[in-house]
């Protein structure tokens, strides 16, 4: 059996004093540790081919790396890195990056991701910009009960502007909630809204101290933004938004 | 409004990790190969704000795929599908399709304001649903495309389901508050 060959695929970086590893991985493949000095890779042999990130895969991967936060501190890969063998793990992953990798391990050591989405009502939103902008409620006015098809360009114009202003208070909004919560966080990572209705798609790096604290800032943004606001709250995960490799020769 | 939230509150979701803030519940049947799942009650006091402490594929699937450490020569992966995921969002705002249905939402709110509650408000509810899911069509329906819709063996499937059909109830909610 020659184990050092086959491929592994990678889900993140330990310390090397991290708790055994249990369980299994993609494919049901078993978990075990690649370490090279002060640091271990939490690898399991890749399936062969290419990996698929189906539903399976990927929860399957971030279940791994919850995991490895919940026991202690990890870098989480992005899903998908598969490299040909311990030996490479080991020499272009762990030593290669060493120096980068120790660094980054102290620094989300005992801090953990947290996701907030703030998603408009549409109503609720609709109905602050036309009282804010008397000229999309002149034209909305203008076009009202007159037959949609004759008034195709028009209404266009008056989507347009509604979706300038849909931006506007998007970013009205997320400025808010960045002013409010940033203070709490040790890092921020304002995302691209997914979607028209997104006000806000940011991740903090908060230490796990501060939690309850930051819990309790957005709990009073989502009473403020009552019926306005819906706010979706994930976390604390692995720190995926607050790790990154520099390019490498 | 309120009644929605409640339901949300008390959907349970299948997490990873256990969390120092919560007491969770051991569930060994639900997760695959073999891992100790810790099942966590959403945490307490979210009258307001949806939480979970790991979230479904559904909210961690830009994270996984996006972000986390990449030595992008051993990358090897296949993305059937996940471009639609990851189209800028600029481009989804920037639309036609996008401004039809602004100009829609406009008008349909000032009528609203000018006729009286009842049947008209419940008509509206139905068109409502109707234009809400087509515009999170794109999205969303890649996501079910990708993620299977329901009657998934897998422990959060059916939290993602819930919050999807959260998210298209959630106009209406509003508007059917008491």
């Amino acid at each position: 059996m020659t184990t050092q060959a086959k491929p592994k695929y990678v889900y993140g970086v330990t310390p090397r004093t991290a708790s055994a590893l249990r369980g299994t991985g993609i494919r049901r493949r078993r978990l075990h540790a690649i370490e090279d000095g002060q640091l271990a890779a939490i690898v399991s042999d890749a399936p062969e081919g290419d990996i698929q990130a189906g539903r399976e895969e990927l929860l399957t991967h971030a279940r791994v790396l919850g995991r490895a936060r919940a026991q202690g501190v990890v870098l989480p890969m992005r899903f998908g890195v598969v490299m040909p063998d311990e030996d490479a793990v080991r020499r272009e992953l762990l030593e290669e990056y060493r120096d980068e990798l120790l660094l980054q391990l102290r620094e989300v050591d005992g801090k953990g991701e947290l996701r907030l989405r703030a998603v408009y009502d549409e109503d609720a939103l609709m109905k602050e910009i036309v009282e804010a902008h008397s000229d999309i409620a002149a034209l909305s006015a203008a076009l009202r009960g007159r037959p949609a098809d004759a008034l195709y360009y028009e209404r266009i114009e008056l989507g347009q502007k509604v979706a300038r202003a849909v931006e506007q208070a998007a970013i009205v909004d997320l400025s808010a909630i960045v002013d409010a919560l940033e203070p709490l966080a040790v890092a921020v990572q304002v995302g691209e809204p997914d979607h028209e209705h997104v006000a806000a798609n940011v991740s903090f790096l908060v230490e796990d101290a501060q939690i309850p604290a930051f819990d309790q800032a957005v709990d009073a943004l989502g009473r403020q933004n009552a019926g306005r606001l819906t706010f979706k709250y994930t976390g604390p995960l692995p720190p995926y938004s607050f790790v990154e490799l520099p390019a490498h020769g | 409004m309120r009644s929605f939230w409640r339901r949300q509150a008390t959907t349970v979701r299948a997490a990873t990790k256990t969390g120092s803030r919560s007491s969770p519940e051991k569930d060994q049947s639900k997760e695959e190969g073999g891992y100790i799942m810790a099942t966590s009650v959403q945490r307490p006091g979210s009258a307001y704000v949806q939480r979970s402490s790991s979230g479904g594929l559904y909210e961690v699937i830009d994270v996984i795929l996006d972000k986390g450490l990449v030595i992008d020569i051993f990358l090897r992966v296949s993305l059937v599908g996940i471009e639609l995921l990851t189209v800028d969002a600029r481009i989804v705002i920037a639309s036609v399709d996008t401004y039809l249905r602004f100009a829609e939402a406009v008008n349909r709110l000032e009528l609203q304001g000018s006729e009286s509650e009842g049947l008209p408000q419940l008509m509206q509810d139905i068109t409502e649903d109707g234009s809400q899911s087509k515009a999170r069509g794109v999205l969303e329906g890649a996501k079910e495309s990708l993620f299977g819709s329901s009657d998934d063996d897998e422990g959060s499937s059916d939290d993602d389901e819930k919050s999807r059909e959260g998210s298209r109830s959630r106009a209406g909610a509003g508007r059917r508050s008491k």
